[in-house]
């Protein structure tokens, strides 16, 4: 069996979202088959310029394609046009439209698909609103499988979604709410799907006194991980905890870890680390009381997995019912509505440890159970086994 | 339930958990419900007499022992104490100004009364125009699939007079064959 993963961008520079799921996903399939991955040459997700120079090349162990991006995104045009197909009566042409304009434009790599078509038993597409998935699977309908991770974002309504969930063999889900509202939305329940998600890798060791020590960190301290940005739901988590800390009185801090394109506010309790690496990051995982996750759209929050691995409890945006759905499910954290919730659950998480130990330690289980690379291989195999060899 | 298993009532979080079954929806359950009740907790409690500032206590408000005065509220008092025989010149002079201020806040209520109510409108408003805007779609398709329709009848109708005239030449040859072979 020949497996071809098929994504947006692909390279060891990208460390999060659907590229970084795909490239952990593809390097440990590689132990059971064959595997490449079809990827477009660009870096930058703004305007898909084209920015790796080799045509192909191997990552870890993995063969890469790139093809080239025709058109680059041009992102007050792509604005405008989201905008009009949001707000307003539209065609079906709007829409394809949008998709053009949405990217990553590479017709090179739509024609590699249809002519090596016979090459490879399956395509597995990441990420459902970009061009690559939209008419890679058009093209290839009885090969594909699709890992759409979608969030509940309003482009998710658009009608040629609603044909494109009903077209490939099989889906891969990230979590029950994702199979849950693509399935409401598209009516595809024929199509077989099974709730997969992702692995985590967890290093070994991990030191919450040496992330202390090297960022001169004192003190009680939650932790936010990822890009600071408003999508995120930062600007809110940053509102939401300058009044708890006006409000309770609390000594903990707010230690944000990623690259930022909000503006953080100055607080002497805010520390922005910006972009750390893995080491740094689960060392300073290790010692924070929880995790917050503000974000309002998710489809799988690797952070949060990352967190439970780790046997650290979750402080969530229930507003995303994915994470909401891994809390409940897990039973390893709380979630918050608006900011009287936010203090109330904090307030608990703060004063209890029993609680946050308890906590941490379902969530740890949750993720055991469901997350490590293992399980995660099988139900890969044991959805390709059931499609069976082409 | 084991009692040390559960972490009850602390006196600013009273929230239950069970240790042996932690179920977080019913932990937020609990969490929601003080959420709620805080806000409104705040708005009910009034402030107690001595966390009312002294400088508006002219002989209102219960006597603050003098040693917990400051300078300047002293002054204040003194002068207040000075001021106290022209206090019904005052009043007579200030009544005017208090009827007319007494006007202006009743018809600022009864104002704020009527923008309410134009809000409300406003939104009913809104409602109506979707409502318009969805029975306008309605009555587009309506008319859409009246038309189809009539298109359909009109073809229907036409293949009924073809079928007659068939029936109708039909009859006649088989008239004619009839002549033909009874003959």
């Amino acid at each position: 069996m020949r497996i071809a993963f098929v994504v947006q961008r692909y390279g060891l520079e990208i460390n999060g979202g659907a590229e970084l799921h795909c490239r952990w996903v593809a390097e440990h399939m590689q132990k059971h088959f064959p595997t490449e991955v079809l990827t477009t040459r660009a870096f930058d997700y703004i305007t898909w310029k084209d920015h790796y120079p080799q045509a192909e090349e191997v990552v870890n162990g993995i063969k890469v394609r790139r093809f080239s991006v025709s058109k680059s995104r041009n992102p007050e045009r792509f604005g405008r046009i989201q905008n009009y197909i949001l707000h307003h009566e539209h065609k079906e042409n709007d829409e394809f439209k949008w998709l053009d304009e949405e990217g990553p434009n590479s017709p090179s790599l739509l024609n590699y698909i249809k002519k090596h078509e016979s090459e490879y038993d399956y395509f597995i597409f990441l990420s459902y609103r970009y061009y690559h998935s939209y008419w890679g699977i058009n093209t290839v309908p009885q090969k594909s499988i699709l890992v759409p991770t979608a969030e509940h974002d309003p482009v998710i309504h658009l009608r040629i979604f609603k044909d494109l969930f009903r077209k490939p063999r099989a889906f891969v889900y990230n979590s029950e709410e994702e199979r849950k509202m693509i399935q409401t939305l598209s009516r595809n329940e024929s199509v077989p799907g099974l709730v997969v998600g992702v692995g985590t890798e967890v290093p070994s060791t991990f030191s919450a006194e040496k992330f202390r020590q090297k960022f001169k960190v004192e003190g009680p301290y939650i932790i936010y991980i990822g890009r600071i940005d408003e999508n995120k739901g930062c600007h809110k988590l940053f509102e939401y905890f300058l009044k708890f800390k006006r409000e309770a009185g609390s000594d903990v801090k707010l230690i944000l870890v990623g690259n930022s394109v909000l503006k953080v506010p100055s607080h002497s309790d805010i520390y922005h680390l910006g972009f750390l690496s893995e080491e740094d990051k689960f060392d300073a995982l290790s010692g924070a009381e929880l995790l917050v996750m503000p974000s309002f759209y998710e489809s799988l929050s690797m952070v949060t997995l990352e967190a439970w691995a780790l046997g650290r409890p979750v402080l969530a945006n229930a507003s995303c019912e994915v994470l909401k759905g891994q809390c409940q499910r897990s039973n390893g954290g709380l979630y918050y509505e608006n900011y009287d919730e936010f203090r109330e659950a904090l307030k608990l998480l703060l004063s209890f440890p029993r609680l946050r130990r308890a906590l941490g330690k379902n969530g740890q289980r949750y993720y055991e159970q469901n997350y490590t690379w293992d399980i995660i291989e099988n139900k890969y195999l044991s959805i390709l086994d059931r499609l069976g060899t082409k | 339930m084991d009692k040390q298993n559960v972490d009850e009532h602390r006196p600013e979080v009273a929230v239950k958990i069970d240790y042996e079954h932690l179920d977080v929806a019913q932990i937020m359950s609990q969490i929601k419900k003080i959420a709620a009740e805080k806000p409104r907790r705040v708005i009910l409690e009034e402030p107690s007499p001595a966390e009312i500032k002294p400088e508006l206590s002219f002989g209102l408000f219960p006597a603050i022992p003098p040693a917990t005065l400051s300078f300047k509220q002293k002054i204040r008092i003194k002068i207040a104490k000075l001021m106290k025989p022209f206090f019904p010149l005052i009043r007579l002079l200030a009544l005017p100004i208090h009827e007319e201020l007494t006007r202006t806040i009743e018809h600022l209520h009864e104002t704020n009364q009527r923008v309410d109510y134009l809000f409300e409108r406003l939104a009913e408003r809104d409602v109506s125009k979707d409502y318009i805007k969805l029975l306008h779609n309605l009555s587009h398709n309506l008319v859409v699939e009246l038309t189809k329709l009539k298109i359909e009848e009109e073809t229907l109708k036409s293949k009924t007079r073809i079928l007659e005239k068939d029936l109708e030449s039909l009859t006649k040859r088989e008239k004619a064959l009839e002549k033909k072979v009874f003959k």
